[in-house]
């Protein structure tokens, strides 16, 4: 089965910026799997501050498989999941 | 809405940094000019019409961050007026502790009927057979509602059988269990004051983000970097708010790069508390007082003491779990200054009280706390000094959640006065505790021990909170099952 990582930036600023709602969000997800015919094993993983954030307004950040998305939100989260899964 | 993030929670969010760095940073603050820039930059807005609107908005967040009332916005006052004044290391802010910028109020209808697109203008339309009033007409094809006429009696939705008719109120004015939002001459919310219990949940659930409270942060920080010795009083509920690296053992270190002198656990207080309702419950009820009503909730004791005027004496006269802890920290060290750190708007009033005063010098949320902590840039990944929080026993914790205080009391109750009855009723949210009190006040809940908490959920539905509730309550209960202690009466830390 593919394995998709999602490491949740869950330092400071990205708490502040929603972060958990990103994880939140993920969870749903999982939740309907089955529905969307997701066959793929995702790992939440949160994880100390990445860095962007020292730069202004990158938060939260959220790294898919080793890519890096900033200013991320749980919709832009999920699609990205999906592609990933799906490629 | 609350529980979600968007860009409302964002921008309150950013505000509360923001002002704690300005604090932190600077001795002279002039430049909170710059501040919305900041926080709205470029020429193109976002979430409104017009940048300038956005950023005057962000002015107003900034100004009341820092304690600041509102500006009028028919006469002319800089973003900057008072901000030498506010810079004290006490106690600052006056009321009203929550309010409505008015200017970023969209002036939402209140409790109205409207047609949706739902509406195929069906052959039998029951809708305008059913209204009374004949309010409703079909109009180039569709249903149509004459506002002017319309009576609000719902029937029409009832009717409908494509569902095509939604009934709305505004969002603040629906999540006010106390109805003490109307409307000014403008058709915007206003709030009528005496009827307020600063529940905070207009706050969080205006989608406009246009009511918003005071807050200490800038003057917790005044005193901070005076050298005050500050001590943080931190209520149950903060367990999984700050996020998954925020463990408690981390909290002391986190705190004192903030500048702080010490944590104690709120929870502490609360185990005191459920001790003596404890016995208040098996000594008085029912032979001395009809029933107990707990304390804890500010917003809750506000109502019950309001709608019960003369049975103010079954509101349990115990301390609150916040006053107990306070007296603690002040007994340790009468110099220390203790600031509460919690999930709720209300407490902020409650500490303004004369005899509260003395004990707890300022108030902040969980999600002011956060702003400070990313103003300093705390990271709690970094953090290696370990340091358990002991304070509490697992009763006192769990009144973070509804139904937790009540609990409390019942298993210590249970404990110390194995053969006493109990009876318990409760109720979340002040819609649902304004019924449960006119019960009470019939005479139907004589012998109860009565439960209120105003936030949907309990305390970890409070308006300062960062967590969806249903994450928040496992968080809670295994900060519960992480304590040395399991019920508040073998907690040794009470005798202190
Ligand atoms: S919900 Fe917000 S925008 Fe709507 S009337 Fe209430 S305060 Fe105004
Ligand atoms: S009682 Fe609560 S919801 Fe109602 S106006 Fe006051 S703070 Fe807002
Ligand atoms: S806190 Fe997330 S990048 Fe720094």
């Amino acid at each position: 089965m593919k394995k998709v990582k999602i490491e949740v930036c869950s330092g400071s600023e990205c708490v502040m910026m929603g972060s958990m709602d990103i994880i939140e969000a993920i969870e749903g997800l999982k939740q309907v799997k089955q529905q969307l015919k997701l066959k793929a094993q995702i790992e939440i993983v949160p994880c100390k501050c990445l860095g962007p954030c020292k730069n202004e307004n990158l938060a939260p950040v959220v790294k898919i498989n080793d890519e890096l998305i900033t200013q991320a939100t749980g919709d832009m989260v999920m699609s990205k999941i999906i592609a990933a899964i799906k490629d | 809405m609350q529980g979600i993030y968007t860009s409302v929670t964002k921008i309150r969010r950013q505000v509360f940094a923001a002002v704690a760095k300005l604090a932190y940073e600077h001795d002279e603050y002039s430049s909170i000019e710059e501040l919305p820039y900041q926080i709205i930059p470029g020429e193109v807005p976002t979430y409104r019409d017009s940048v300038f609107v956005e950023r005057a908005i962000v002015g107003e967040r900034l100004r009341l961050a820092m304690g600041l009332p509102l500006r009028r916005a028919d006469e002319h006052s800089a973003l900057s007026k008072g901000v030498t004044e506010c810079a004290v290391p006490k106690k600052f802010f006056s009321a009203p502790l929550v309010d409505v910028i008015s200017f970023a109020c969209n002036a939402c209808p209140t409790n109205s009927y409207e047609v949706s697109n739902n509406c195929r203008g069906c052959l039998a339309h029951p809708c305008t057979s059913v209204c009374p009033v004949k309010a409703i007409s079909i109009v180039d094809g569709k249903s149509f509602i004459d506002k002017e006429k319309c009576v609000r009696c719902g029937r029409c939705q009832q009717a409908c059988p494509y569902s095509a008719i939604v009934h709305y109120d505004r969002p603040c004015a629906a999540a006010c269990g106390v109805d003490a939002i109307g409307s000014d001459d403008l058709g915007r919310a206003k709030i009528d004051h005496d009827k307020c219990v600063s529940c905070g949940q207009c706050i969080v659930n205006c989608p406009f983000g246009a009511i918003a409270d005071k807050s200490e942060i800038f003057q917790i920080i005044q005193s901070i970097k005076r050298g005050d010795k500050v001590c943080a009083a931190i209520a149950p509920s903060f367990a999984g708010q700050l996020g998954p690296l925020a463990t408690a053992e981390k909290l002391h270190e986190a705190f004192k790069i903030l500048g702080f002198d010490d944590v104690v656990e709120v929870a502490l207080g609360a185990d005191k508390g459920a001790v003596a309702e404890a016995h208040h419950y098996a000594h008085k009820i029912p032979e001395e007082q009809p029933f107990l009503a707990t304390s804890c909730c500010p917003s809750w004791s506000v109502l019950a003491k309001r709608t019960l005027p003369d049975l103010v004496d079954c509101v349990s006269e115990s301390d609150t779990p916040m006053i107990e802890t306070a007296k603690v920290i002040k007994k340790r060290n009468p110099n220390t200054k203790v600031v509460f750190v919690g999930p709720c708007v209300a407490k902020k009033l409650e500490a303004t009280r004369k005899i509260v005063a003395g004990y707890v010098d300022f108030v902040i949320t969980f999600e002011e706390l956060m702003g400070m902590f990313v103003a300093k840039g705390v990271e709690f990944g970094d953090l290696t000094n370990d340091e358990p929080l002991n304070d509490a026993s697992a009763d006192g914790r769990g009144y973070a959640v509804a139904g937790g205080v009540a609990d409390a009391i019942v298993k210590n109750i249970n404990a110390l006065y194995p053969d006493k009855e109990v009876k318990v009723d409760r109720a979340e949210g002040l819609k649902d505790c304004k019924k449960m009190l006119m019960l009470a006040k019939a005479g139907k809940r004589n012998g109860y021990l009565l439960e209120g908490m105003a936030c949907p959920g309990g305390c970890i539905g409070g308006a300062g909170t960062l967590m969806p509730l249903n994450k928040a309550s496992a968080a809670v209960k295994k900060y519960q099952n992480d304590s040395p202690y399991e019920i508040a009466k073998d907690n040794p830390n009470i005798d202190e």
